[in-house]
């Protein structure tokens, strides 16, 4: 007889994020389905708004990447309204994004990658979170972290009005510019945020690319999924976070298309399938091929590691050493190895802490040139930037007197949904066998979907923190045989 | 795992920026109002509507102060550090027979125990105030937590539903009530 397992770590009373797994006869994992709660209306919501509300609207969709939002919405207007921003806004608004990614990158890694390998996969969930980690690296280490991310989020306050929700956006360029004063801070704060990410990845190479089981499980087939990737690059191709083109791989790193973000839907389509509420992405020109992986395959994947698979290099040059360092380790690129997005994530989050330092020291940062006004209404903007776990698509178009008559939305977690459902069912068929999951092994299936560090609330438009995630194990005819709950 | 030989100097230095966490060990005692929730989700911005009549109706004092905020994960513990009273004002959803505007009156040991977030998105409050302790920050010695039931929190749309809107101003003079000096 199948099983049904349950998990539920979060403790709000709600439904809304859901792993499906189905068992065979044996107990063995037959299927996968990772799927989310509808919600409705946004596009509505939006219709007949001025267009200028948008980047005030849109970081409400989600109460932990709102800068991304923000920031597409943002670069939406700029084409919308037929404007360059000037060189200094460029610069500030690149300040904000990189200051958010080492903030964001910070918070994944020692938040909820670490415990897994600093406390242990298979360590006793009550310790194998941010607490017990605190408990084995010590109080110091973990001062640094909640400092350097102090630090970047009083650059988002300083520049945004607020943090973490950036006030408003301006087609052309920023609202307010950065005095001589606030830049030495700034470089202050850019080299403490470089340090800091060095020593986070010697961290990461002393506790788990020198620990061999933990190696081993970073190579384990079970966390291997063979995927196209897709990123954004600068015109190195390597990769870039606020600007540029994006460029799409194949499993075996050559490049399948490089395009301008204007025309992602020439190459990116959606596509509806009954079991879930996200639209799934894949590569138009492939046609959709359905849920698997390889060559076969039109689903491609987005977010740290996808951004260094899909580029030629990083643009910064401690960054790129720490790279050449990764692939040289896990024997080759593209590198299919989930566990891997915890690594780039942390060599992504070097190069926007040393973008920072260069930005801090480009004299036209303090100009008083900080917008251009020469708007002229297009009635069409397509903004893109890369959020921290993926490529993040606004499309606006408005009447004549730039009021919103379409959105359209494509977040991270759209392009990943399909892959972290193929992810979940190779950890799954890996760690999973006849029907008697123990916690432990739950965790490592359970890592499979943290990599990516999913934004339910992106995918469907809300807060999240209100979204518990639920694993559920099915037998073969769909009936739920028994729960394991954590968090109960 | 402890902290190795050769690790980068990270010696703290001051910024300029506004503080995130106060640190006036002599002011009075310090609370902190907190509405929670995202106003474009209709009756799940009940929290944020009630600070804001709250912050409408009532004068103020310099040791309180009134918040709103569409947030979560980590992030909260940046607002409530250095606070020594901590009252919270959410919406929740709930599987039990009480009709939508009902009022839970929680602490924080009714949230549940700490456990393991599925995403750096779903750090609890529990969890973020064990965390501010462990790393030396003042946490608040009480938090207080008032939760309203809302039915309905995927549709985007402004505006409370009539029993939730019916909640806001009873319970924005509750909490004034419970804040003004005595």
């Amino acid at each position: 007889m199948g099983k049904t397992i349950s998990i539920n770590p979060v403790t709000r009373l709600e439904g809304h994020g859901k792993i499906e797994i189905f068992l065979n006869d044996q107990g063995d994992v037959e299927d996968a389905y990772f799927q989310v709660t509808e919600l409705r209306g946004f596009e509505r919501f939006c219709l007949g708004r001025p267009a200028e509300e948008m980047p005030r609207i849109v970081p409400n969709i989600c109460g932990v990447c709102p800068t991304p939002h923000n920031m597409a919405s943002t670069k939406a207007l700029d084409k919308l309204y037929g404007v360059e921003p000037t060189i200094t806004a460029k610069l500030i608004r690149q300040l904000q994004y990189n200051a958010f990614y080492v903030e964001d990158h910070f918070i994944h890694f020692f938040f909820l990658a670490s415990p897994d390998f600093v406390v242990g996969p298979d360590a006793d969930p009550a310790e194998r979170n941010i607490l017990g980690v605190v408990q084995k690296v010590g109080l110091e280490i973990a001062g640094k972290v909640i400092e350097v991310r102090k630090r970047c989020r009083d650059i988002l306050r300083l520049l945004g009005s607020k943090a973490p929700h950036p006030e408003g956006g301006l087609p052309g360029g920023v609202s307010r510019g950065i005095t001589e004063e606030e830049r030495v801070t700034i470089k202050e704060t850019a080299d403490y945020a470089v340090e800091f990410a060095k020593f986070a990845l010697q961290l990461f190479k002393s506790v788990v690319v020198s620990n061999p089981a933990y190696l081993d499980l970073v190579l384990n087939d079970a966390y291997n999924l063979n995927t196209y990737y897709m990123g954004m690059v600068d015109e190195d191709k390597n990769v870039s976070f606020y600007d540029g083109s994006i460029r799409v791989v194949n499993p075996e790193g050559k490049e399948r298309a490089l395009f301008d973000p204007q025309y992602y839907a020439d190459h990116i389509a959606e596509w509806v399938e009954p079991w879930t509420y996200i639209r799934l992405t894949y590569l138009k020109v492939l046609g959709w091929q359905g849920l698997k992986e390889g060559y076969g395959s039109s689903l491609y994947r987005v977010g740290p590691l996808a951004r260094l698979n899909a580029s030629k290099g990083m643009a910064t040059p401690e960054a790129q050493a720490a790279y050449e360092e990764m692939y040289a380790t896990l024997g080759m690129k593209p590198a299919h190895n989930t566990l891997a997005f915890h690594w780039a994530r942390l060599i992504e989050a070097l190069q926007a802490a040393e973008d920072m330092q260069r930005i801090a020291g480009d004299p036209l940062l303090t100009s008083k040139d900080i917008r251009n006004m020469n708007l002229r209404l297009t009635k069409k903007g397509i903004g893109c930037v890369e959020a921290a776990r993926g490529t993040l698509i606004h499309h606006y178009e408005t009447d004549d007197k730039g009021l919103i008559n379409k959105v359209n939305l494509i977040v991270a977690t759209q392009h990943n949904a399909a892959p972290i459902c193929l992810s979940v069912k190779k950890a799954a068929k890996g760690f999973v066998h006849g029907g008697e999951p123990k916690e432990g092994l739950l965790n490592m299936v359970e890592m499979a979907f943290r990599a990516y560090d999913p934004c339910l609330g992106c995918a469907t438009h809300t807060l999240p923190g209100k979204m518990p995630l639920e694993i559920v194990l099915r037998d073969r005819d769909g009936n739920v045989v028994d729960r394991i709950s954590r968090g109960e | 795992m402890r902290e190795g030989r050769g690790l980068p100097s990270l010696a703290a230095a001051p910024f300029s920026g506004e503080k995130v966490f106060p640190t006036n060990a002599m002011a009075p005692q310090r609370i902190l109002v907190l509405g929670l929730g995202n106003t474009i989700l209709g009756d799940d911005g009940v929290g944020i509507s009630i600070v804001r009549e709250i912050r409408k109706t009532w004068k103020g004092r310099p040791s309180v102060e009134v918040v709103e905020a569409s947030l979560g994960g980590m992030v909260l513990l940046d607002l409530i550090a250095g606070f020594d009273k901590v009252i919270v004002i959410d919406a929740i959803m709930t599987d039990d027979q009480n009709p939508a505007g009902f009022l839970y009156e929680l602490a924080l040991g009714d949230l549940g125990d700490v456990v393991r977030p599925y995403a750096s998105h779903a750090l609890d409050l529990q969890t973020t105030v064990e965390l501010g302790k462990r790393l030396g920050h003042k946490m608040p010695a009480a938090v207080k937590i008032y939760a309203i039931k809302i039915e309905e929190n995927t549709i985007f749309r402004e505006g409370l539903t009539p029993p939730i809107e019916e909640v806001v101003s009873r319970l924005a003079r509750r909490v004034i009530g419970e804040i003004e000096p005595i």
